[in-house]
Order: structure tokens, then sequence, then C-alpha cells
């Protein structure tokens, strides 16, 4: 994870492919396309995570926690939990699983499938999916910063802004 | 994965020398200008580091996959924002206007960069190597770089955290035009690359 500045006013850290971070700082998720950015959020304490998930199913594997929907969603509880944050406080928003284009492999959508594994994974744990902004054809750089309130910021390549 | 020892990062990087040099030359010949090219860099880059290589600007990316002996052998992506794009398809098609919108003969005209650049890489790698190594039809993507390329990692970098990242820069200031020529071969493919190149560099050596 690196700081930078994407052109928001205030420097965000960014969440790489397959990161993911929890607190109170502004966090980005930069160029999101068939991967998904998860965001859990705890109005009452101001804190919150964003995980970059790449693929639906970790199958067992520990080596990239972000990396998974099933892994991404436990770590977020996880380290929420560990700064204070109880279950029942926490909600949920997720952005991207775009299919950019026609697969080579013709394989079933990778964007399709993250998208639906985060909600399964979600709804096993209890945990209310409050917005979403997923599927389509286009990419999306999206901003979130806990300590202001539950918005996440999404911007597209075509220069259009909207939130969720 | 293991990482690359030196030799093999500096056989790969004459491999992508040789080929990308190939593509700079048809590129330059279609657009009758200099085209100047950098040495091409051999990275290990880590998934989570992919965005300080591929950024979210949006640019007209051509996508092909390695086809030919090395069966689903990855990615080879002409990447240009879309400023350099529409003057290069100005360029080629004898327009000035730059505020536009992209038609489909600009669509038509970058597969068919696309195509000759990539062929001339892939032809000239192919033939060092002794293989038959060749482009599947384009795909344009107009879009964030990285959102198009998150894609392509899935498939790629699906059992592992690193991918070889080759890529080069290509650009011709005459029209202030540039472009990134990226390689992302399947682990497979590019096991099967270091072996071949290692054949060949034990065969120089007798």
């Amino acid at each position: 994870m690196a700081d930078t500045n994407q052109g928001h006013s205030q420097r965000a850290i960014v969440i790489g492919i397959g990161e993911y971070h929890t607190g109170a700082e502004p966090m980005t998720s930069i160029g999101l396309g068939s991967c998904i950015g998860l965001i859990m959020h705890d109005k009452i304490l101001g804190i919150g995570g964003m995980a970059h998930i790449m693929l639906p199913e970790s199958g067992g594997k520990r080596d990239r926690l972000g990396k998974y929907a099933d892994t991404a969603i436990d770590i977020l509880l996880q380290e929420l939990s560990k700064k204070g944050s109880s279950k029942n406080m926490l909600q949920a928003k997720m952005v991207g699983g775009a299919q950019m284009f026609a697969n080579f492999s013709g394989n079933l959508s990778i964007g399709e499938r993250n998208i639906e594994a985060v909600r399964a994974g979600l709804k096993q744990k209890g945990i209310s999916l409050k917005g979403e902004d997923v599927g389509g054809t286009k990419g999306r750089t999206i901003l979130y910063c806990p300590a202001n309130n539950f918005t996440i910021s999404i911007r597209r390549a075509d220069g259009t802004c909207s939130e969720i | 994965m293991a990482l690359l020892t030196p030799t093999q990062m500096d056989a790969l990087s004459e491999l992508g020398n040789i080929g990308a040099s190939h593509a700079a030359t048809t590129l330059s010949q279609m657009l009758m200008g200099q085209i100047e090219m950098t040495v091409p860099l051999v990275e290990v880059v880590d998934l989570a580091d992919i965005y300080k290589h591929v950024t979210d600007e949006t640019s007209a990316l051509v996508i092909f996959q390695m086809q030919g002996e090395l069966e689903q052998g990855g990615y080879v992506i002409f990447i240009m924002p879309l400023s350099s794009a529409m003057r290069m398809t100005n360029t080629m098609l004898g327009m000035g206007d730059e505020e536009r919108e992209l038609n489909e003969m600009d669509e038509s005209a970058l597969n068919e960069v696309g195509n000759i650049m990539v062929s001339a890489f892939l032809d000239a790698t192919a033939e060092l190597l002794g293989v038959v190594m060749l482009p599947s039809p384009p795909v344009l993507v107009v879009d964030m770089a990285h959102a198009a390329i998150e894609q392509l990692l899935a498939e790629v970098a699906f059992d592992v955290n690193e991918v070889v990242f080759f890529h080069t820069k290509l650009t011709c200031d005459q029209y202030a035009i540039n472009g990134d020529l990226v390689m992302l071969p399947e682990m497979n493919t590019l096991s099967r690359i270091l072996e071949l190149m290692d054949d060949l560099l034990k065969k120089h050596a007798c």
C-alpha cells in the first residue's frame, strides 16, 4: 500500500489488487474492472475497511486474504472487530465486477462471479448490503473516507462521477 | 513463483528488445515518422503494485492473446492514452479534430495498428526461439487501463501473486504520440520461453 494523492483533496491509502485496509483514513481503489471494491463501515466509530477483491473463492488459500471474496469478508470483519466494531453495527457496499470485454476463453464472466460471491458471503455473515454499483462494462475508481460518513465516491473513465 | 535470475532477466529483456524493435519499425512505417523506443524492462510485479505501472487514465488498449505452439500463452497489449490514440488515427486517416469521439474508423485503425505491431513483435521473438507464436484477433477496449488489465490478471495470476511484466515505451515526437507495449505471459509460457532461451544460449556457448 502506498500513500498517493489521486487528485482528491485529501491523501488516500491506495488499496492495490488483493490488498485490504481498515481504519479511519481515506482509502481508494484505482481502476476497478472485474475486481470488486468491498467496503465495510461502522458509523458509530467512524471507521471502516476496504478490500480489492480479484477472485470469488480462495479454495483454502491463505496467501492473500484480500484477493478472494470469502477471505476478504472474513479478514475485514476480524480486523474491524479488533478495532472495536461489533458485527451488527457494520454495513457493506460494493463497487466493480464489470466485464470490460468478451473473454478470450469464453468462460463465465469473472466480474459476475465476483459479485455473486460477495453477495453470498455477506448474506452468510448477516452483513447488510447498503449500496452497490456493480456490473456493466466500464471501469471505476472509488474513494471512501470513513471519518466523514459512509459515502463512496465513484469516478468512471469518461469523467462522470457519482456517489453511493 | 521462483524469482528470475539476473541472466534470465537479461535474456528476456533482450528477447523483448528484438520483438519491440520490430514492432517500433512497423509503427514508424505506418505513421511515416520517427519512433523512439525505451529499453524494454522486465519486472516481476506484485499484483498489489500493478496500479503503479498501469494507471486508471482513460486509454485505448488493443489486447491479443498469444496463441500458436504456446497455447493460452498469456497476453500482449498495446496501450495508448486516449489523446495519443486519437492523434495517431488522425495522422493515419488524415483528420485534424482531436475533440471528437472515437468512431468505427478509428477503432478499426487502432485494431490494425495493434495487429501489425503485435504480429511483428511475436514473429521476431518466435523466430529467435524457434517456435510459432501467433496473436489472436484483437480486442479493443477504451476505458481505464487498470480496469481492463484486471480481467487479464484474473486469468494469468489465478494461482500466483506476481506477474512478469514486460514493458517498453514507444514515442513519436513528431505527432506527440506515445504508447506502451506490455506482455503478460502465463506462467507455463514463461517457463517454456526461459527453457528455449537457455537452449539458445547453450548452443551459442558451444
